[in-house]
């Protein structure tokens, strides 16, 4: 997809907040359960500490925050559409959406979830842009959300370490292709041959038709690391010249670099193939881990708020997770006021 | 062969070059699961050389990776 909106429909973002849970999982604190080593978690993951929800919190509970946050931060209470990007969903049906619009106080709007795992930001980004494109919403509140750690297996050291939970979400409205905040070219891309790297195989039609005693650990989170880091590495570093080259720019001029923060290897890989000087790239891993869907507009809000990205940056947003599902697009990052 | 690898060895995955041997092991020179994926990638689009990152992980040492690179190219 590459074609522009029309006059006046581009989606311009004019909020942006997020949240973490309060509680603070540290990497000694895993030690302490797993085979594995504070030295071992950072080097294969550059990860230190992640929020974990308490018991009893949902994905909502983290999506109302981080909605009620971007509102704030547009100041407007008001949106049309409520679209969530989740992998966690508070329960398999219906959709959690509409649930965090009634507790916003926006009941009444269109609400809906999108499910693309660790790319939801970014194909949520390219739906809310429609919904603008189309005329169908003049603004929209855009959340990605996961509680993920509660499909993690917590005795799994690969994927244990690395997820986590959290929020993030941005206010976009209708306006130009040509203003700061307007979302640019959105390239996104899929390859289900690819399914099963990525995965929790139970839970859904294919197993319960089937009525057999589920296996153990279907429940849970499966992820195939080493081939995971070569799709990832590939696909986000094809998918970022791809945006940078339709919006018409140069890799060199990028001021910031904002990728899913995936694992801190695989962002050092994608970053120095396009060349991005490492003071340009932007990253949160350390502090809060892969907070799946939620990780970009997190990692946006967190970089806006502690001054690391400023008004007029050129950014550039890249994402890939299980589906196998990817994409990246282009941003001038607004003035919002911070 | 074996200083071609070196070479990648030494750019692209920041191993110290006093540490490469043909003797040494994966774990000599500190090569983790994920930089041998970065290894294999590295190898396809540098030399042009498929190969996977589990037959690099089966490889003992680095002069084994290097007679294995060696015989894959001489296939192309």
């Amino acid at each position: 997809m590459t074609a522009g909106p029309p006059p006046g429909r581009a989606a311009v973002i004019v909020g942006v907040g997020s949240y973490v849970p309060p509680d603070l999982v540290t990497n000694g604190d895993l030690v302490t359960r797993l085979d594995t080593s504070d030295e071992w978690i950072r080097s294969r993951t550059g990860i230190a500490t992640r929020h974990m929800v308490a018991p009893g919190t949902a994905t909502s509970d983290l999506a109302v925050e981080a909605g009620r946050r971007a509102l704030k931060s547009a100041d407007d209470s008001q949106v049309d559409a409520v679209v969530l990007a989740t992998t966690t969903p508070d329960h398999p049906c219906p959709a959690t959406a509409p649930a965090v619009a009634a507790r916003l106080g926006l009941g009444g709007v269109a609400a809906f979830d999108v499910s693309a795992v660790c790319t939801g930001f970014l194909y949520g980004l390219a739906t809310a842009s429609g919904l603008i494109a189309a005329g169908v919403a003049e603004r929209v509140l855009l959340i990605a959300a996961d509680a993920f750690t509660t499909i993690i297996d917590p005795g799994d050291r690969t994927t244990a370490v690395i997820f986590a939970d959290g929020a993030g979400a941005v206010v976009l409205r209708a306006g130009e292709a040509d203003e700061p905040g307007a979302v640019g070219p959105i390239v996104l891309g899929s390859d289900g041959d690819n399914a099963e790297l990525i995965t929790v195989p139970g839970g859904g039609s294919r197993h319960r038709s089937a009525r057999q005693e589920p296996k153990p650990g279907d429940e849970y989170f499966q992820m195939a690391g080493r081939a995971t880091y070569r799709h990832a590495v590939e696909r986000m570093t094809e998918a970022s010249r791809q945006a940078v080259g339709t919006a018409g720019w140069e890799l060199s001029q990028l001021d910031r670099f904002a990728a899913h923060q995936a694992n801190a290897r695989i962002l050092q890989a994608v970053a120095d193939r396009l060349e991005i000087p490492a003071e340009r790239r932007l990253s949160n891993i350390e502090r809060v881990g892969n907070t799946g869907a939620a990780s970009i507009p997190l990692l946006l809000a967190q970089a806006a708020e502690r001054g690391e990205l400023r008004p007029g940056h050129r950014v550039l947003l890249t994402a890939f997770g299980g589906g196998l599902a990817w994409g990246a697009t282009t941003i001038t990052w607004p003035d919002l006021g911070h | 062969m074996f200083e071609t690898l070196k070479e990648i060895l030494v750019s692209k995955l920041k191993v110290s070059p006093e540490q490469v041997t043909p003797e040494a092991t994966k774990e000599d020179v500190e090569l983790d699961s994920l930089a041998v994926v970065e290894l294999s990638l590295v190898l396809e689009k540098e030399l042009g050389v498929e190969i996977s990152d589990d037959e690099l992980l089966d490889a003992e040492t680095i002069g084994d990776m290097a007679r294995l690179i060696e015989e894959r190219s001489a296939r192309v």
